[in-house]
This record gives C-alpha cells, structure tokens and sequence, in this order.
C-alpha cells in the first residue's frame, strides 16, 4: 500500500493487530501485492541467474535436460510397450514439458517460504510473492521448451490448425494449478519441513499417474477411476489431444481440469493468507 | 503494509508511533524445526508440541516525531520483538499498534536475503519488496553504494562479504532512503570504528523535527549520546522511561556494571 501523500494528521496509516485465524483485508492486501509486481519479476530475473540459466550454456541446459528426459523415457516406454513411433514421441514430449511447467512451479515453491526467511524477518510484505515468484520462474523455465517442441513436431510432421489456439486457455489453467500448488505447499512447508524431502516422490509418482508415458485413451476402464485423484490427468489429456493431434479438447476435461485448478488455488491461498503472518515467528 | 516510498504530511511533534497495550506471545515448536517424522515419534505420547513464550507483555509507548528514542536491555528482553512489531513484521498478541508514517527498518539480520545475490542485487530486491519503486531506487542507489564504502564488492555475491560489509550495506540503504520512521536494531557494533563514527554522524544528521527514530543499542554510551529519550526494556516489561542519562544510570545500578569500556561500547 502506497500511503497517500497528503494524510489527514491522526488517521494512522498502518494498524497493527492481533489476529484470528482469518484472511486480512483483501482489497489492501491485492493493492499491496499490485504495488510490488516489480519485485516478483526481479526477484525471478535473479533466481533465474543465481542458478546460471543467465548464461548461453545454462540456457542451452534448460532446453537439454527435457529433451534427455524425454529421451529416457521414450528409450522406457519403447523397452517395455515394444511401440516407438514418431506420434508417441511427440505425445511424449509435449506432455512431459507440460508437466514440468507443474512441477517446476511446485519444487521451486515449496521452500520459498523458508528461503525467503531473512527477508521475511526484516521487511513487511505480502508473503504471497514468493510461491507467485516460483511459478513465475517455472514459466519463464517452460518457453525454450516449447519452442523445442514445435520444431519436433514441425520435423516430425504433426498436424497443426486453428484449434491448437485452444493451447492458451490449457496453458493458463496449467500456469495457475502450479501456482495454487506452489502456494499450498510453501505454506505447509514452515509447519512441516519434511515435506520437501518428500517432494520427489510426490512428483515421481504424478509422473506416472499421469497420461504422459502412455496415453488416456489406452487406459483400461478400471485404470481410468485413478484420474479422479490426479488433478492434472485431464489437464495433460487436453493438452496432448491439441498438441499433438490439433484437435480441440473435450469439453468435459477442460470443466474438470479448471474446477480442479480454482479449487486447490482457492483452498491454497485461503490457508497461505490466514497463516502467513505466523511466518515470521516459526523461523 | 508498510511503504517507503512516500512521506506523509504530519507535524513536527505529531504522534508517529501508538503502541497501545501491547504484548506478543511466541508459540515456538519444540522441535528444532517441525516435521511430520518429530509429529509422529510424540504421537499419542501426549507430549507438548510447543512452547509458548511471552517476548512482550502489556507495553504501552506513544513516540512522537522529533523523538529520537534508546531502547535498552538486556538480552531477550523483547527489544527486537517489540520493534518488528512496530514494523508491522509480526502481529501483536495483544494490544493494538498504530503507525503514522512511513518506516523503515535496519534489523538484526541486515539487508536482502540471498548471499548467493550480489550487493547490488540485494538492495534492488530488498527495496522493491519494501514497496519503492525500481525508480526510487536507482535515484538513490549511487548514494547507498558511496555510503557503504564497498567500491566494487557491491557486485560479489554476498556469501563474500565480511559481517561488518554486510552491516555497512544495510546501515547506508536504511539511512539513505529517509523515511519518516527509522528502526535501526543493533546493526551498528559490526563495523569498524569509522565506519561506527560515520554511522553516527548520518544518525544525527536525521534527526529532525519530523521524523521519529528508534535506536536499539548494547552500546550505552552511543544511546546516551544520540538519544534525547530512553526506554528500558526487561523481560518484555516498560521498567522505565525518562532522561537518557537517568534511566541509563538506573540501569546499570539494576544490572550491577558500573561506567566501563564494555558497556559504553560493544567489544
């Protein structure tokens, strides 16, 4: 919050009380985070650097490392379905980027919080930016991937037409299901700090929860019951049905994936604000 | 929130800080740090989870601008839980606070919060997190650097920076920024003794009509020096408040050193 620069003289411009567990007042709050919208794009421009991704061969790793992944696994899915194929590598491919943009945004948010500790004991600020932060990073991590996956598939000879536009609404229930994510689990992170050691195999085993290595249509009908536990199956489904095939997604798998989004966004930043002026004392 | 990027209109003598009965209860775990694992072993043990702990209890202070106030005593006696929750860091258990200006704070820890930034970055996200604008600070950034004195260390990480390089930045960014409130706590005994005179200096040369500062300081000497008010603190108590000279001195007589280089100072 900016205070006005001409204040009547006993009108406090900060009141500090003690709370319940509650929200703070919204309209302020959204204000305050509006105002330092300059700090989430600085603070992710020098995470960015701080892990080298500012020089040519650190940018050369974001591209590298999904494709050797996506080589591995294609190298998995060919030992054991006995299929390759160009189609599935594609599948492959753009699934897999698409989860990382998830996942990223979810490894990169769960210490925030804690990292952000000395900042956190030293200035008042909207604690929200920091997982906001994350998934910014998780975005910028996810372009070059994209790029490489075009030319795969323009190499390949996927299909293209109008319809993949329908990636963008994808693209967006996806960027905002990583930040709900991310910011549910910063906030669990300072009560329990295990959680990010757990992580890994939270991640692992969404990986094969998920249409990724094979695809939704070849799931057996009882297989299928696990996607009401996975809030990103029908998310990928969309978004390997317009990648890949430049089809437009189902109706259905849009309805679930931005229902599963706004809920674990909702319920995300519902515990994060009533919780995060208690950040400061857990230290 | 709080903002330095504007100064309110308010007037000398104004009241700039009402801290209204106010205390502050931590709930610490008792853990070393909480986890599922240390939840689990105590399970159905009936052990305690947490402790509580009471930092403040029932402070009252009215600060008016022009005041440039000494917070002494002794260790853990709530100097620096009473000033961040002044600074709006952590919200009181009791009590109410109100602030009247823009403020800003020179805590224990210093400045920005990633050693593995450079100086410089540092400030640029320290200072956007505090609310000023990218604009705000480059006008001013060339002064914080001249300030602190690093030269071309301001572009190492900050992992490089002996603890006094770091107490300098911190020091120039919260004096350089001029705000109506200034809390500076105990940042001021890592530098060396210029750069302590320096700090000095810049300290006085704020203190104006309107503006308010607070300064929280082991070094009585400094406090009686600057000071035109004193508070002692004690285990989260007002024990007093007065003449910087008279409230010192009963201090020492309560806790039994007498007039020394050790407390005059910090060694």
């Amino acid at each position: 919050m900016s205070a006005p620069v001409n204040i009547p003289v006993n009108i406090p411009v900060n009141v500090y009380e003690p709370y319940r567990a509650g929200l703070p007042p919204l309209g302020e709050y959204g204000r305050s985070l509006w105002s330092r919208r300059h700090f989430i794009a600085e603070f992710s421009r020098s995470q960015l650097r701080e892990q080298n991704y500012g020089s040519f061969f650190g940018q050369l790793w974001l591209v590298l490392n999904p494709l050797l992944l996506s080589g591995v696994y294609f190298l998995l899915i060919f030992i054991i379905g006995g299929r390759g194929g160009a189609d599935r590598y594609v599948h492959l491919t753009s699934s897999l980027f698409f989860f990382y943009l998830i996942s990223n945004s979810l490894t990169g948010g769960v210490k925030s919080i804690t990292a952000g500790q000395r900042l956190i004991l030293n200035t008042a600020f909207p604690r929200i930016m920091l997982p906001i932060s994350a998934s910014v990073i998780a975005v910028f991590k996810f372009v070059p991937t994209l790029i490489v996956f075009f030319v795969i598939r323009t190499i390949i000879g996927a299909p293209f037409s109008w319809q993949m536009l329908w990636s963008i609404p994808i693209f967006i229930l996806g960027v905002l299901m990583g930040l709900g994510m991310a910011i549910a689990v910063s906030c669990i992170n300072v009560y329990f700090r295990d959680i990010a050691s757990l992580l890994p195999y939270m991640t692992r085993s969404l990986i094969y929860l998920s249409p990724i290595l094979y695809e939704a249509s070849t799931l057996s009908e009882r297989m299928r019951t696990l996607e009401i536990a996975n809030p990103i199956f029908n998310l990928l489904d969309a978004w390997s049905q317009v990648m890949v095939y430049a089809q437009a997604p189902t109706l259905s798998s849009l309805l679930i994936s931005l229902a599963w989004a706004t809920l674990i966004l909702l319920i995300g930043t519902y515990f994060f604000l009533s919780r995060e002026r208690d950040f400061a004392v857990r230290f | 929130m709080i903002s330095l990027s504007v100064s309110s209109a308010h007037p000398p003598h104004g009241i700039a800080i009402s801290v209204q009965s106010v205390g502050l209860t931590y709930s610490t775990s008792v853990d070393k740090k909480p986890t599922i694992k240390g939840r689990i072993r105590r399970f159905g043990r009936g052990g305690k989870y947490s402790r509580s702990i009471d930092a403040i209890s029932d402070v009252s202070i009215d600060i008016h601008y022009g005041t440039v106030l000494g917070i002494i005593g002794s260790n853990g006696a709530g100097k620096s839980s009473l000033m961040r929750v002044v600074a709006g860091i952590i919200p009181p258990s009791q009590g109410r606070v109100e602030v009247y200006g823009s403020v800003s704070t020179l805590l224990a820890l210093g400045v920005g919060f990633n050693a593995s930034l450079t100086g410089r970055e540092n400030v640029y996200l320290g200072g956007l997190a505090a609310g000023m604008t990218r604009e705000e600070i480059d006008a001013q950034f060339d002064e914080i650097a001249a300030f602190s004195e690093l030269g071309e260390s301001i572009d190492s990480p900050m992992r490089t920076y002996s603890s006094g390089m770091y107490a300098r930045l911190a020091f120039s960014v919260a004096a350089t920024v001029k705000p109506d409130i200034l809390i500076i706590d105990e940042v001021l005994s890592t530098g060396d003794a210029r750069f302590k005179k320096k700090s000095l200096n810049r300290i006085k040369e704020l203190r104006t009509e309107d503006r308010a500062l607070i300064l929280v300081s082991h070094a009585l000497a400094t406090i009686e020096d600057v000071c035109n008010e004193v508070i002692w603190l004690h285990k989260g108590k007002v024990m007093a408040r007065g003449e910087p000279e008279q409230i010192i001195n009963q201090y020492r007589e309560f806790m039994q050193v007498k007039r020394s280089a050790s407390s005059d100072e910090d060694v």
